[in-house]
């Protein structure tokens, strides 16, 4: 039986006489019954939109189903594909942990860094920090859009910029090898959330930790990794883990980007699947493949092996950071 | 303060102006700075000025090398409207946004609440579940939840093609809002609470009269959040409603315009602009609230 | 939309009580409303519903709402959800293995014998793209063949007297064609092969040379024949002439290939590989630019293959679920078999008819241009791409591999064709589920 802490003191138990430890049981029970009601939303939803389909998408994952037939037991035959003969599977991995491995420490480094290149502003930090922040704001279609026009290799902003310096841009979003760049310079653009994250976390180092670095003669470079870094580790270790969880479900750029670039904005063309991940699947990631593969090639039991495997692959990377981050992540007060 | 070591002059301890060398020294310092700041500011501006000079362009225009409109073409922000369905985009997802909204902040808080005010028996391993949900990838459990919504046919309604079911989880919880009302919750002292049971309150009138009262900031924050990422959402409603038309929501009806009639760059950019430009309407009318629920965010996290 | 949406509902609930009343396969007796999905919009929209108004108008018990912007995802989606309408048809004939083998599209083999209607009224390609293992659940409604566009401004200015009848020719005639600044920078392409420009696809390239996909067993076997490393040889050679980021380039800065922009019809590009439909675009859009057409040319060692074309088209059916299935059919029928019909739906969207009968009626409105892809549909060599279980993702693997070859990822041809003919079969084994024959 628990003791709440809502209302009554705790007596020895030889004291209480019969009625009054039914009265406790009775608060008890309500007790439960109000986290119970409280916690109703959540319990709901977390069944019926998590945890079953959940174990769904793992049955299907060993059936054939294409919903406009019953599922059909097909045993390892999905993964056996799913390991062993599906032509983008790989890239799609590959592109997947690229973004992990190079577009999050980019946007987490580059919005620390202008968030501490605004503590340093003497004037106008409000309207630096509206600026940085706006892009953030901006919805990811439009903003990818945006993007894609600008980047246009012929009659872009940006090339013919370029073109009167006399530098010939690359392809961005034409070229295979510029297109994730593309897609960083875009990430990094939006980076607004992050940075203003960071500055709040900056500005909340206390100023002794600062001021007694000083005294030990530490430059300003020396404060910064010393102090600064130590003291907002908790908040890089967020910033990071929110950064892998959106790289796991990056799919809403990659697909709009894929789109638009390859030019199917035809419809008697309508083979988007062939658009997806354009050019030469550089831009194919996973969910963008997984998207593909469940409701465009009517293959939803081999969408759900994919799914089962992102799944793992988002527990193991998740896992690995939060187990890396205690050795240098320092919560409450800098090092030294 | 006083100190038993203090220097003989700290009495009378002047602050001198420093050597000019180091004031020039900080003085360059600060320019280079703020030249720093002022170069990343153009570059983070500089797209929001593309795309509008974009949008004041002829098609053609659009499609040649040429930076600046001759002439500006402002009729393009109306022919936005006539050449597209864009006000049944916006009624769609102001729809979707303001629904999910109220369903994320109604029903969040008295989870949050559960967590952080209320004691038991495995409360904080049922948290970290909480968690453990948010840092799954949606894709994960897509594919069954659209078969259940297309398999679920209550008194003939159909749900594939219209925004419910992207709207109904939310009336359920959220576990990004939990965590941060939670967060928020924790710091609430004791003592009010207490107070008020004192006075004979049961636990949901304290929810709703005290708690709720306290943590406007981090309720505002919540439902700030909500709208935003419910309106800039696309997957989701791109899956329920990509082939229904008439349910689109502003991205999905976006990333669709230019192959809508043969839409061209210059429109494309127009209706991005106009989508892009409520949301920055709502930051500047509702900056500081943004900024201290980022940081809420963060933070406390 | 939504107005739309629940007319058909409640044109529904009508129409449940009305048909439980008349029970019958014969005509429906009572007032029904038809929905009918199709992929056309805007003109072409407004010319097919023009059509669809003439039955309404024979057929007073029967109102048909015409739906378009359909797209073959949209089909699909409706059809799990239990929310196809009454008729349904789609540009692409690739996904008929699905519709056909999951009984998404109900098999008309039966309503067909009702109707006295035999599939040999349909030309061989047109009844193959129909049906998939033996069961025929859609008919074809009107045909795509592609050609060969020219600019003769262009070609009397380049001093060509006609045009490329085999594939050397073509390059040649399209170097001189080509009007390019000394850096490469194109501004007049001669033909652009770029796969996944426009209209190039494999599919549509590979009859060209005669090129066949898969044996009698239904295995893939470009590897072996030699017809496909010899078209992706030429294909690559011509690229590699242009230069494959100045291509990139000059196709960034087109416009749209269904807009007034399309750079054919702009002058930008003097030859295009093009479907015939593009005659009534020119006509709506270009009355005035001097062009021909003719057959694509053909492989120099298959010259008995020129007049030949690529044929796909599109298809009709009815889903399953559906609650008017006596009167959907009738519609059905009459779109696809009435010559009156396809005469006129082939002079609004110049399309090819696609009844033997209806090719020659009298109906449809002569055009020198359009002549050509008539001739093309009804060429003996004229082939259309496998239909196989798993749909579109079939050829679009074969056009993955052609973008990756041509953008010279491919170091040993014979190699990756090997490896492509591997994939497709595990593709095909995957789509239908281990076990099923």
């Amino acid at each position: 039986m628990s003791q709440g802490s809502v209302a009554g003191e705790r007596l020895p138990a030889a004291v209480l006489t019969v009625d009054r430890r039914r009265a406790r049981r009775r608060a008890a029970w309500r007790r439960r019954g109000l986290v119970l009601l409280f916690l109703s939303p959540w319990l709901v939803g977390f069944t019926l939109f998590f945890a079953y389909p959940l174990v769904t998408s793992a049955y299907l994952s060993f059936n054939h189903y294409d919903l406009l037939s019953p599922p059909r037991w097909v045993g390892w035959a999905n993964y056996h594909y799913l390991f062993r003969e599906d032509p983008q599977v790989w890239t799609a991995v590959k592109n997947t942990l690229w973004l992990i491995v190079v577009l999050v420490p980019l946007q987490v480094l580059f919005a620390f860094g202008l968030a501490v290149m605004v503590t340093r502003a003497k004037m106008g930090v409000g309207v630096f920090r509206t600026v940085f922040y706006l892009p953030a704001l901006a919805p990811p279609v439009a903003a990818t859009l945006g993007f894609v026009y600008i980047l246009n290799p012929v009659t872009g902003p940006v090339n013919v910029i370029l073109s009167h310096l006399g530098i010939q841009g690359p392809l961005w979003f034409q070229d295979p090898h510029w297109s994730k760049p593309s897609l960083v310079g875009l990430g990094l653009w939006g980076v607004g959330t992050v940075m203003v994250i960071f500055l709040a976390a900056v500005l909340d180092v206390p100023r002794q930790l600062y001021e007694s670095s000083e005294l030990d003669g530490a430059g300003a470079w020396a404060r910064l990794r010393w102090v600064t870094l130590p003291t907002i580790s908790p908040v890089l270790l967020f910033a990071v883990v929110l950064g892998v969880i959106q790289a796991l479900q990056y799919f809403t750029q990659a697909y709009v980007a894929a789109g638009v670039a390859s030019g199917q904005a035809s419809q008697a063309a309508d083979v988007t699947s062939v658009s997806l991940g354009y050019p030469l699947d550089s831009t194919l990631f996973y969910p963008v493949l997984l998207y593909q593969h469940g409701f465009t090639d009517f293959q939803m039991g081999y969408a759900s092996a994919m799914a089962m495997l992102l799944l793992g692959v988002s527990f193991a990377v998740t896992l690995v950071i939060i187990v890396n981050s205690r050795k240098w992540v320092h919560y409450g007060g800098a090092t030294r | 303060m006083t100190s038993a070591t203090a220097t003989p002059d700290a009495a009378t301890f002047v602050r001198r102006k420093p050597p000019r060398a180091v004031r020039r020294r900080r003085f360059l310092v600060t320019v280079a700075d703020h030249s720093i700041l002022i170069a990343a500011g153009i570059m983070f501006l500089a797209p929001f000025i593309f795309i509008t000079l974009t949008a004041l362009m002829s098609n053609d225009q659009a499609l040649s090398a040429r930076l600046w409109p001759h002439p500006f073409e402002w009729s393009n922000f109306a022919d936005v409207f006539t050449k597209a369905p864009f006000m049944t985009w916006v009624g769609n997802t102001l729809e979707y946004s303001i629904l999910a909204t109220i369903g994320v902040v109604v029903s969040s808080v008295p989870v949050a609440y559960a967590f952080a005010k209320l004691h038991w028996r495995g409360r904080d391993a049922v948290f970290i579940v909480v968690l453990v949900a948010l840092m799954l990838p949606p894709q994960v459990t897509v594919v069954p939840l659209y078969v259940m919504w297309a398999k679920f046919h209550p008194f003939g309604f159909n749900f594939i093609g219209t925004l419910w079911p992207v709207i109904i989880p939310n009336w359920f919880g959220d576990a990004f809002s939990i965590f941060l009302l939670r967060q928020f919750f924790l710091t609430i002292p004791d003592e009010y609470l207490d107070a008020a049971r004192v006075d004979g309150c049961g636990e949901v009138k304290i929810l709703v009269t005290v708690v709720a009262r306290l943590a406007k900031p981090a309720i505002a924050a919540v439902a700030l959040f909500s709208f935003l990422y419910t309106f800039n959402d696309f997957f989701l409603p791109l899956l329920y409603t990509g082939e229904n038309s008439g349910h689109w929501v502003l991205s999905i009806g976006l990333s669709e315009f230019r192959s809508l009639h043969q839409v061209q760059w210059n429109l494309t950019m127009a209706a991005t602009l106009l989508v892009m430009a409520p949301v920055i309407v709502v930051f500047f009318l509702a900056q500081k609230a943004f900024v201290e629920g980022v940081t809420l965010t963060g933070v406390k996290g | 939309m939504r107005r739309m949406r629940w007319a058909a509902v409640l044109a529904c609930v009508v129409v449940v009580g009305a048909s439980s009343a008349a029970g019958s396969d014969a005509a429906p007796a009572a007032p029904t409303k038809l929905t009918i999905w199709v992929g056309w919009s805007a003109r072409e929209l407004g010319v097919f519903k023009q059509v669809v108004a003439e039955y309404d108008k024979n057929n007073p018990n029967v109102t048909v709402n015409v739906v378009g912007s359909i797209n073959d995802n949209k089909i699909v989606a409706a059809i799990r959800a239990g929310t196809a309408p009454d008729v349904v048809s789609s540009f692409n004939s690739y996904n008929v293995g699905t519709y056909c083998g999951s009984g998404g599209w109900i098999n008309l083999a039966p309503l067909m014998a009702q109707s006295h209607i035999s599939a040999s009224m349909f030309p061989p390609a047109t009844r193959y793209y129909t049906q998939y293992n033996g069961v025929r659940c859609a008919l074809p409604l009107l045909a795509d063949t592609y050609g060969l566009y020219y600019n003769k401004d262009l070609f009397a200015k380049a001093g060509i007297k006609s045009p490329p009848k085999t594939m050397s020719e073509l390059a040649a005639d399209a170097k001189k064609l080509t009007v390019r600044s000394s850096s490469g920078k194109i501004s007049v392409a001669g033909f652009d092969p770029f796969i996944g420009f426009y209209e190039n696809t494999p599919e549509r390239w590979i009859t060209s040379f005669g090129g066949k996909w898969q044996d009698a067993k239904g295995n893939a076997i470009l590897a072996q024949d030699p017809a496909w490393s010899k078209w992706l040889n030429w294909h690559k050679s011509l690229v590699d002439w242009y230069g494959y980021s100045n291509l990139v380039k000059f196709q960034a800065g087109l416009g749209d290939e269904f807009s007034a922009s399309n750079a054919f019809e702009a002058g930008k590009l003097a030859m295009n590989f093009d479907g015939e439909w593009r005659v009534a675009f020119i006509q709506a859009e270009h009355p005035n630019l001097n062009y021909a057409t003719a057959p694509m040319p053909v492989d120099d060692a298959h010259p008995e293959l020129y007049g030949q074309g690529y044929i796909n088209g599109t298809i009709i059916g009815i889903p399953k679920g559906g609650k008017n299935q006596a009167a959907a059919w009738d519609l059905v029928k009459y779109l696809t078999t009435n010559s009156h019909a396809l005469a006129e739906l082939s002079n609004g969207l110049r399309n090819v008819p696609t009844t033997t009968a209806s090719g020659r009626s009298p109906e449809i409105k002569p055009d020198v241009h359009f002549s050509t892809f008539i001739k093309i549909f009804n060429n003996m060599h004229s082939t259309t791409s496998p239909i196989t279980a798993a749909g579109v993702s079939y050829t679009n693997l074969v056009q993955q591999f052609a973008t990756k070859w041509q953008a010279g990822q491919v170091k040993n041809l014979q190699a990756g064709l090997t490896q492509l003919d591997k994939q497709l079969d595990a593709l095909v084994n995957q789509a239908k589920g281990p076990g099923v024959p």
